[in-house]
């Protein structure tokens, strides 16, 4: 086993994961029909049992300044955890992660609120970061420009837009405090060409102004044109960290071989990419 | 950067160590202080304000009769009361102007238990906007109990227009002025019990249910449709009634809008230290929960 001493990279950390793993205690309430004991009827009444699930293992994991890292893996493999603790939202089974400000989420499913309108939205959203009225009224043209919906449209209550618009409407509003670590969950799948485009300019100019972005997506055409690094999680690992082109190659060859019911070449290919992948520690230096 | 010169390929299990310098990066997920925090929600004073005013017109939007339901219903239940107490039951008898006693009853006591009730659910209420913005969480049982205090400000104008106009009529007097303060009081011991049951509802949903059932013995044991004259013979029952800040609520109402008398102390000690216990126990409790309350439930 051999030990890289690397200097500092280029950028300055914004994001540091240290040894964060997660393990979930789920409730199920179950309705099982096969022969159980008394005892276990009468514990099942409440209709709840309880199970482990480990979402994430220990995981390392630095991001500097101008990077935008793509997210991808196959479903359940983690990756929504791991950015669910970027946020704060879920506290790490054990390590711990560190910013340099609090990573704000845009996900698709998190509407605002539905019963008051699009413009009302806005004001209460940029509020809700800590804006004063002045500020808020300052900014309302570049959101609402951001958003591409019409005067029209921002007049409405929320319940009465699709879910591209309100999904557009949140980037937007999210956005316009000039976030330093934003996390996209799926987002840009939602909007249409015009609006993929103004995103990826969005996140460009974040990226310029000392921030970083991650992207967490289905699509790998997203992932390869609008990110700089990209990171592979699988089965609760991290398997895969580096060049956009390379990683979603090796990914797409992995879901191939599953998607074609290879699993042997699938986990060969899994386990090959794991042994590459050069772990990393983090050593800190105290001033 | 991962890409650059450490990631060529080499053996496997090989570590890399990032040397980081913990000066700018704090954990993600942690608490502010406690004083740090009051100042945050201070800070957010604009966003309470917008919110409670954003959510009364949304919520009326939803029935046709709108905010006229905020009238309607004490009105309602006051009849009814009046109906099943008043003339079947006769727990009037005996009470001075009755009507007016169960009117300022039924309107106080909704007043209370629709702000604690919603109150309870403001984060488990809110939670697309606790998990898309970190904002301080304790801003929204109180924008909450804001709305409520607007949204009462109907009920309470329709209260002591009854009053003025169902006989017997009383005397309007500068004692009436008394009444603001009272709201105050109420208004912040109901905030108080919002927090502390806005953090119980977050840990434990059922508690919810046990909320419901509570308001409404609570109800039931705050004299609102009979007179505590009835207990006199029963010194322990009187103690806990006077202890109950509910109670202290109706019976200054009372006083000051029905009988033409000043509050008795008592009940200004009483249920100022109910609201400042509260009010103390609840930032607290609530404030430990802050970091909690944007995770999902599982």
């Amino acid at each position: 086993m051999t030990t890289v001493e690397k200097p500092f990279s280029q950028g300055q950390p914004v994001v540091v994961i240290d040894e964060a793993s997660q393990v979930y205690t789920v409730g199920t309430a179950s309705v099982q029909t096969e022969d159980r004991t008394l005892w276990q009827r009468m514990r099942g009444a409440t209709g709840v049992s309880v199970q482990h699930v480990e979402a994430l293992k220990p995981l390392s994991l630095v991001v500097r300044t101008g990077e935008a890292v793509g997210v991808i893996g196959t479903n359940g493999s983690g990756k929504s955890t791991l950015m669910k603790m970027l946020t704060g939202h879920l506290p790490p089974s054990s390590g711990t992660i560190y910013a340099t400000s609090t990573p704000i989420m845009l996900g698709v499913n998190a509407a605002l609120v539905k019963t008051i309108s699009g413009h009302d939205n806005i004001t209460l959203g940029c509020l809700a970061m800590g804006m004063t009225r002045d500020e808020v009224e300052n900014k309302r043209p570049s959101v609402i420009e951001i958003s591409g919906l019409s005067e029209s449209a921002l007049r409405l209550p929320l319940k009465a837009y699709s879910s591209g618009m309100s999904s557009r409407l949140q980037f937007a509003i999210a956005t316009s405090m000039d976030p330093e670590i934003l996390i996209i969950d799926e987002a840009l799948n939602t909007g249409d060409a015009q609006f993929r485009d103004r995103t990826k300019a969005r996140i460009d100019e974040l990226r310029a102004q000392a921030g970083c972005v991650f992207l967490v997506s289905h699509s790998l055409n997203t992932i390869r044109s609008m990110t700089n690094r990209c990171i592979w999680i699988e089965q609760g690992q991290l398997v895969m960290d580096g060049e956009p082109e390379v990683v979603t190659k090796t990914y797409w060859r992995y879901t191939k071989f599953m998607a074609q019911k290879k699993y042997k070449a699938g986990a060969q290919l899994l386990a090959a990419t794991k042994e590459a992948l050069i772990e990393q520690k983090i050593a800190w230096q105290m001033n | 950067m991962a890409t650059d010169d450490a990631s060529t390929p080499s053996s496997a299990g090989d570590i890399e160590h990032i040397k980081i310098n913990a000066s700018n990066l704090s954990k993600v997920g942690f608490r502010p202080s406690f004083w740090t925090y009051l100042k945050q929600v201070w800070e957010f004073r604009h966003f309470i304000i917008f919110d409670s005013r954003s959510r009364i017109a949304g919520d009326a939007a939803k029935d046709s009769l709108g905010q006229t339901w905020l009238v309607l219903n004490p009105i309602l239940n006051g009849a009814a009361y009046f109906l099943v107490f008043g003339i079947m039951l006769g727990t009037g008898r005996g009470i001075e102007n009755f009507v007016a006693y169960l009117i300022i009853g039924v309107f106080m006591y909704r007043f209370t238990v629709s702000a604690i009730v919603a109150g309870s659910k403001a984060i488990s209420g809110n939670r697309s906007l606790v998990t898309a913005f970190n904002f301080p969480r304790m801003t929204l049982p109180i924008a909450i109990n804001v709305r409520e205090l607007m949204r009462q400000m109907i009920a309470f104008v329709t209260m002591i227009g009854l009053i003025a106009i169902i006989p017997p009529l009383e005397p309007i007097s500068w004692k009436w002025l008394m009444f603001i303060p009272i709201v105050a009081i109420q208004f912040l011991f109901n905030l108080g019990l919002s927090l502390v049951l806005a953090r119980i509802v977050t840990v434990w949903n059922d508690f919810s249910h046990i909320i419901t059932f509570g308001t409404r013995i609570w109800m039931y044991l705050s004299a609102i449709f009979y007179g505590v004259e009835r207990f006199e013979d029963l010194p322990i029952v009187l103690t806990f009634m006077y202890a109950n800040p509910l109670f202290c609520i109706l019976d200054m109402t009372r006083d000051v809008l029905l009988y033409d008398a000043w509050p008795d102390p008592m009940r200004w000690l009483v249920l100022g230290s109910w609201t400042v216990g509260l009010l103390v126990a609840g930032s607290i409790i609530f404030w430990q929960g802050e970091e909690t309350y944007g995770r999902e439930e599982r």
